[in-house]
């Protein structure tokens, strides 16, 4: 039975990619890799073949362009405040603007990381149970006619925009968290430290939980249609080897799907780290760290939302552009880090079979 | 065993149905786009006139488009101004914030800004040629979210406080003090301020810099500071939203906010001791008694204020809010600022300062006072482009 979870994975990892028909054999991996030469013969390509290669790598060129651009903006409009502080920005606790009563001003950028990572933990701790157990049901345990809409629904979750989000916050989660939720978390949690301060409904926990509803549905419908990628002989092999629903899922269509996943769990995190509306609404907007979950603070992109064109000087607004560069640079650490783990776990199987 | 079976026929077919709805889809996107983009570019969302202008009134060049940005106090205003302001051009106004306004007019990405902040220093020093014309005022109110108590007092010492986080119950001695017959909770204060940089902050904490020394020393005024304590929300219609859906908030907004969102909001003593509820008269007569030195449009803005005026019947948070334009037109919206453009632009700034005076009141702002309108036709009157003066085409007087 492991066996054959083990087999998935590994001829998944051989075929590579996201294709609809993963099942790609060792043999034909192995013919396929003199597929290029043929389809590379020189001089001889059809005009249509060629449009089609110029306009993808267009579109590949295009998109490496925007990157570049973007980061080479971030960094030219940040010079002033990385000039100033250099990386104490980075270990900068305070975020004080000048005004009339004291000229001073210091930006540091630690609120708004731990606003960040706070929020996005807290939606990614609450929302991927949610989104898991939503795909795998929908995906090999619902009964057909339940299927397409229970889908469609999840979808629809997905196109409500955020500002839709954060007035539902304000409207109904901000008023629940401060009559219900807070004061139970308070009373009954409170002696972990983490719910301290007054209730007032927004804050840190309550954008957490937005933020999870949020990316249900991207990490629902991601791997849901990874799931639906398995081929159905994964399962039935499991299945006529006697294994029930929770094991076939388990040994079969988890492993064969698990790229597909953690794909779908990096695009869901990368939602939550740079979602800003709904953040904004309900999130307090307080330039300090959090000193609990109940307490209000900020994330890089609402910090961003608030203060990017309404600040008071070239110095905040070049500290809330190095904002937006550590922004990046916490996503690309997200992206590197799964990528690194999912080559941990791949490779950790490869190991295993080679034994 | 260890080899997987190809794909199965039917799930085949359901990927191949998928794909080409998929192309169904990509096709029509591309096609919206196209459009989408050839419609900009022909200009089919620019400039359609809503509605021709009445006899008498201006008669700019037609199809002129004027994109503003700023101020959300007077937003209101500007949306009534753009829907039934005629003459052939179409005007939209962006509700972005004070602070963004400066931003935008500073970098020239919008024909005019507005704010109620006037410009600082720095300001002026970024943006020369910048003039500040009064097009507006308005009284800001505290609004309170109290299930089940009426109308309030306040002063100028005990708002500071709350704002300072020193006063923190609804029930506190000073507050009781004010409204010995309210039946105030024992309910701890969320405090609720702009999370952008803000006018309406600007006028708040000038205010609470007039009366509370504590606050002078400790907080100040600008359109942004380092609040003590409270929650941040943007623009006032987000503080007027969240302190209206949430019990024991205080925030404050443009009286025009507390009375379309039907919030409770309270009187403030003014420097005569009367206890006075915002309303259209008393903020037009808190105008008319501060008896305003204005200074040239391109002059320092900074110093003037209506707060705290004199009158015994006078709200005491009443401010003016500004126009931000380049007296120099010529380049000053990019490229695209024609001299068509500026005509218009010209002939909108007259018509609001004079015509557009009338949709104040039904909208809870301050008409212009007569000596200021003078002042700001004879500042719209220096505006240039390319060197020539721009003569409004609205006629003598309106």
């Amino acid at each position: 039975l492991r066996c054959v979870g083990l087999t998935a994975g590994r001829s998944r990892g051989s075929g590579g990619g996201d294709s609809p028909i993963p099942a790609v054999t060792d043999s034909e991996a192995g013919t396929t890799g003199t597929a290029p030469s043929l389809r590379r013969s020189p001089g001889r390509r059809p005009i249509p073949d060629l449009l089609f290669f110029g306009l993808v790598t267009l579109g590949a060129l295009v998109l490496l362009v925007l990157i570049f651009s973007i980061v080479i903006i971030l960094a030219s409009q940040s010079e002033l405040s990385f000039r100033t502080y250099g990386l104490g920005y980075l270990v900068g606790t305070r975020w004080i603007v000048p005004t009339s009563a004291s000229p001073f001003q210091v930006y540091g950028a630690v609120p708004f990381i731990v606003g960040t990572l706070l929020t996005s933990g807290i939606a990614l701790l609450l929302g991927l149970p949610l989104a898991l157990g939503s795909a795998i049901f929908v995906a090999t345990q619902a009964p057909n006619f339940l299927r397409g809409t229970l889908g469609t629904a999840v979808e629809l979750l997905a196109a409500i925009p955020s500002v839709v989000y954060g007035f539902w916050g304000i409207y109904v989660v901000v008023p629940l968290m401060r009559t219900t939720v807070d004061p139970a978390l308070k009373q009954y949690l409170g002696w972990t430290g983490a719910f301290g301060g007054p209730v007032t409904g927004d804050g840190v926990l309550t954008s957490g939980i937005i933020l999870a509803i949020m990316i249900v549905p991207t990490i629902s419908a991601v791997s849901r249609e990874t799931l639906f990628a398995v081929p159905a002989s994964q399962r039935e092999a499991a299945l006529s080897l006697g294994a029930t629903s929770w094991e076939t899922t388990r040994i079969a269509s988890l492993p064969y799907a698990r790229v597909g996943i953690f794909g779908a769990i990096v695009l869901g995190l990368g939602r939550a780290l740079g979602e800003t509306m709904a953040v904004t609404m309900t999130i307090g907007n307080r330039d300090a760290i959090p000193t609990s979950l109940l307490s209000q603070g900020q994330t890089i992109s609402s910090l961003i939302a608030n203060e990017l064109t309404s600040n008071s000087g070239p110095l905040q607004y070049s500290a809330v552009v190095e904002a937006g560069l550590i922004l990046l640079l916490i996503s690309l650490l997200v992206n590197v880090a799964a990528r690194l783990l999912l080559w941990r776990v791949s490779g950790g199987r490869r190991v295993v079979l080679a034994q | 065993m260890s080899t997987p079976a190809p794909t199965s026929p039917p799930s085949d077919a359901i990927v191949r149905q998928k794909s080409r709805t998929g192309v169904y889809v990509a096709v029509a996107i591309v096609i919206v786009l196209v459009l989408v983009i050839a419609g900009f570019s022909a200009g089919w969302f620019k400039g359609s006139s809503p509605g021709g202008g009445s006899p008498g009134v201006c008669q700019p060049p037609s199809g002129t488009y004027i994109e503003g940005a700023g101020s959300s106090l007077v937003f209101p205003l500007m949306y009534q101004w753009e829907t039934v302001y005629g003459g052939g051009t179409a005007v939209n106004y962006a509700s972005v914030g004070s602070s963004s306004g400066i931003t935008d007019i500073s970098a020239k990405t919008v024909a005019y800004g507005a704010s109620d902040a006037p410009l600082d220093a720095a300001q002026r020093q970024t943006a020369t040629g910048l003039l500040t014309i009064p097009e507006s005022a308005g009284g800001v109110v505290p609004i309170y979210n109290l299930p089940g108590v009426g109308a309030l007092d306040f002063n100028g010492t005990v708002l500071a406080n709350i704002y300072l986080g020193t006063i923190t119950q609804w029930n506190d001695p000073a507050l009781v003090a004010l409204n010995p017959k309210a039946s105030l909770p024992d309910q701890p204060i969320q405090v609720v301020w702009r999370s952008d940089g803000s006018g309406t902050s600007f006028i708040w904490t000038s205010y609470l810099s007039l009366e509370s020394p504590t606050w002078a020393q400790n907080v100040g005024k600008g359109t942004e500071v380092n609040w003590p304590v409270g929650t941040g929300q943007a623009k006032n219609a987000g503080v007027s939203a969240y302190v209206g859906e949430t019990p024991y908030t205080i925030g404050y907004v443009d009286l025009n906010y507390a009375l379309t969102d039907a919030i409770q909001y309270g009187s403030v003593e003014n420097p005569s001791g009367t206890f006075v509820l915002a309303n259209v008269t008393n903020t037009a007569t808190a105008l008319t008694d501060a008896h305003l030195t204005l200074p040239t449009a391109g002059g320092d803005w900074y110093n003037v204020s209506a707060l705290n005026s004199p009158g015994s019947g006078d709200y005491p948070i009443t401010s003016l809010t500004y126009v931000l334009v380049y007296q120099n037109l010529s380049g000053a919206y990019g490229s695209s600022m024609g001299m068509t453009d500026a005509q218009g632009l010209v002939d909108f700034l007259y018509w609001a300062v004079t015509t557009g005076q009338s949709y104040s009141t039904q909208l809870f702002y301050v008409p212009l006072p007569g000596y200021i309108v003078t002042a700001d036709e004879a500042s719209i009157g220096s505006i240039t482009y390319n060197g020539a003066s721009v003569p409004n085409s609205c006629g003598a007087s309106v």
